[in-house]
């Protein structure tokens, strides 16, 4: 049972940064219905600059999490700003390729400047674990899932209830209505890249004293992102954050219980199910129309 | 016949012997080779999960070159490295071909690990030219003997097997039962194969568990050791996977573990990731670490000066095995009596004794190394490190067994 609890704990770990990554990318497909590829690369240097204000420049731990955030957001807004504005009138694929290849560009500047395997990020809790019935909680474990997860519910509350989150809704649900209300497409556009950049950032702060920061990181979240946002439904904030820990949990159990080499493949598999058996997502917003 | 014929042939026969007399000099010029330099060639990997091994083999390669060059080069002429950046089989041979064929090199070091080595195998055996295997612990480079491959630093993987294993046992520690957690890429396997045959002749009880490379999540291994009572953990990959793996242990309450990191995860690196690492164990494929005396204390000095900034993780083993390497391979040229041909070359190579920087005004940061017309391996020793105080330091040099 033990045992059983260790897996789940390890699981909802990377589970919670998944569901953070696959959040920031729903953000902007829910506003701008662009599909950012270059989602992973804004994670990697949010994960980049938790190094330098926690290792390089030694500043206290918990200006990562208020710093790196919204500049990570002010760099995906200038991007919108620079190279994704101009190309709104293209078609839907142009944008695609163009997110792919500026991930690429990210993630190679970041190889160019900092070569190196690479770089260790201490946890931001290093004090005794909890053990609850035989299993071991690390208070960065603890901080990892628990922090995580709320951060993710607020963006949620955010999105629903804010003035800007409203407009987000109404441009994802109708362009031109929601210029009718009022609603600029610059800046709802713009703030929906700073939004999910932020969530980038901040998924960046988290993983970095997990996994480190590589350029493999890139790869990584944007991957698993993407397969949680799928599996719990693209347009659901709710389905991201529940699909990143079905997807987390999932990948850990097939490890544990299956084979370690099972643990790649089976968040592919649960993609290929779940896109066969409810191509909506398991958790889909639910759609209400007046007739 | 007429005799004006005879004239012209005879005439013409004289032009080309003529011709042939003035060009022999020039086609006799080993490729490389010309008066002012001697071009070697290398590969490895620049980016990527391997760049760990490739960019501290170019720079140690480089610094080294640098020192050799400012006292004047070598016969008279300077060396010069043309370094291919080369990560997957398929890269590692494209490099290899081009270098050898476009670039012409006079020797050619292979700085890529097992992966690069074993692509460019049959390739250098077939062309025949003078090559260094740097990093590769593979049997595809080294078996079957070829004149004209020589191997470091590195050594055999039926060498380092026995070395990992006996670090379970220093200072009286009795293991019950050990776990190996070994990747399924190139290195690690050549060395899984035979840690496995040095197990299993010795009787050891043991259990196996693999990981992808670069992978970050370790929790299922390391229950199922949990659930195996393994007492004793040997890693067969790099500081990265190593680092992530031990933390993660100790946050599922694997406390009392005692580790063992092959080669490529002996690095300062592995230190940040898991905060106290006190303890851990691995073999270092030079005579001290970073730090452990003024020797190389110099050489990383040097290379601090030379990089401008010192990359975390570094100077690790591959900067310390490629500035002593290219040491020997000046040492070799030199040996030659400056008849730069193939031939002379690879026999100067072969009867090096104790080859090492300081005999050309270098550091002795690498083991020395010594060949024979049949054994072209340099170095059978290994250095024994522990992470004491935050810091690896060699504790015991591992001769061959």
């Amino acid at each position: 049972m033990a045992e059983l609890g260790l897996v789940l704990i390890a699981g909802a770990k990377f589970g919670a940064i998944y569901a953070l990554a696959a959040l920031g990318l729903v953000v902007v497909h829910k506003a701008t219905k662009t599909v950012n590829f270059a989602h992973g690369a804004f994670a990697m240097l949010g994960a980049f600059a938790s190094f330098l204000v926690v290792v390089h420049w030694q500043w206290p731990y918990w200006m990562a999490y208020v710093l790196i955030p919204p500049l990570i957001g002010i760099v995906a807004a200038l991007i919108e700003f620079l190279i994704l504005r101009p190309l709104r009138r293209a078609d839907m694929f142009t944008v695609v390729i163009a997110t792919v290849f500026l991930g690429i560009a990210l993630s190679e500047a970041f190889r160019l400047t900092y070569n190196t395997e690479l770089l260790a990020v201490p946890g931001m809790f290093v004090g005794m674990p909890f053990i609850f019935g035989g299993v071991f909680v690390t208070q960065e474990t603890l901080w990892v899932i628990v922090g995580a997860l709320v951060i993710s519910s607020a963006c949620v509350v955010l999105f629903r209830y804010g003035r800007l989150g409203r407009g987000m809704r109404a441009m994802a649900s109708n362009v031109r209505g929601a210029q009718l209300c009022g609603y600029s497409v610059d800046r709802v556009y713009m703030f929906a890249w700073f939004l999910g950049g932020a969530m980038a950032g901040l998924a960046g702060v988290f993983v970095a004293p997990v996994s480190g920061v590589s350029v493999e990181l890139s790869i990584a979240l944007i991957s698993a992102g993407f397969v949680a946002g799928v599996i719990g439904g693209f347009d659901s904030l709710k389905g991201a954050i529940l699909g990143g820990l079905l997807l987390g949990i999932t990948e850990s159990l097939a490890a544990a219980y299956i084979s370690s080499a099972f643990k790649n493949c089976i968040s592919f598999l649960l993609l290929f199910i779940v896109l066969m058996w409810r191509p909506e997502g398991l958790f889909p917003e639910k759609v209400a129309r007046r007739v | 016949m007429r005799r004006g014929s005879y004239l012209r042939a005879a005439l013409a026969i004289g032009v080309v012997a003529g011709l042939a007399s003035t060009a022999a000099p020039v086609r006799a010029q080993e490729p490389g080779v010309s008066d002012t330099e001697i071009t070697i060639g290398a590969i490895g990997a620049l980016t990527g999960p391997l760049a760990f091994i490739g960019t501290p083999g170019r720079d140690g390669m480089t610094l080294a070159l640098n020192e050799i060059n400012q006292k004047g080069g070598v016969c008279g002429r300077k060396l010069k490295l043309n370094y291919e950046h080369a990560s997957t089989p398929a890269e590692s041979l494209a490099a290899v071909k081009k270098l050898v064929e476009q670039d012409k090199v006079f020797a050619l070091v292979l700085a890529s690990g097992s992966t690069g080595a074993a692509a460019a195998a049959d390739y250098v055996r077939q062309v025949g030219v003078p090559t260094y295997n740097l990093y590769g612990s593979t049997p595809i480079i080294r078996e079957p003997f070829s004149k004209n491959v020589f191997h470091g630093a590195i050594v055999p993987v039926e060498v380092a097997a026995p070395g990992l294993i006996s670090m379970f046992y220093d200072e009286g520690h009795k293991p019950q039962k050990i776990g190996v957690l070994a990747g399924t890429y190139a290195f690690p396997q050549a060395t899984l194969k035979a840690v496995e045959d040095h197990l299993k002749a010795q009787k050891v009880d043991y259990a196996l568990e693999k990981f992808d490379q670069s992978a970050r999540d370790f929790t299922s291994q390391l229950v199922s050791f949990g659930r195996q009572k393994v007492d004793s953990v040997l890693i067969l990959g790099s500081f990265s996977e190593a680092g992530f793996a031990i933390k993660q242990a100790r946050e599922l309450g694997m406390t009392n573990i005692r580790w063992v990191l092959d080669g490529s995860a002996v690095s300062r690196a592995i230190v940040p990731i898991i905060g106290n690492a006190d303890g851990i164990r691995g073999y270092f494929n030079n005579p001290a670490f970073p730090g452990q005396n003024d020797t190389v204390k110099e050489f990383e000095a040097r290379l601090k000066t030379f990089l401008g900034s010192m990359p975390q993780g570094r100077p690790n083993n591959y900067d310390m095995i490629a500035y002593g390497s290219t040491y020997v391979v000046a040492e070799a040229i030199q040996g030659t009596g400056c008849q730069l041909t193939r031939d002379k070359f690879l026999a100067s190579w072969s009867s090096l004794k104790d080859a090492g920087p300081t005999k050309m005004g270098g550091l002795d940061v690498s083991f020395p190394e010594s060949f024979t017309e049949t054994d072209h391996q340099g170095n059978y020793r290994l250095g024994a490190t522990v992470v004491k105080n935050g810091e690896w330091q060699v504790y015991r040099v591992i001769e061959r067994p």
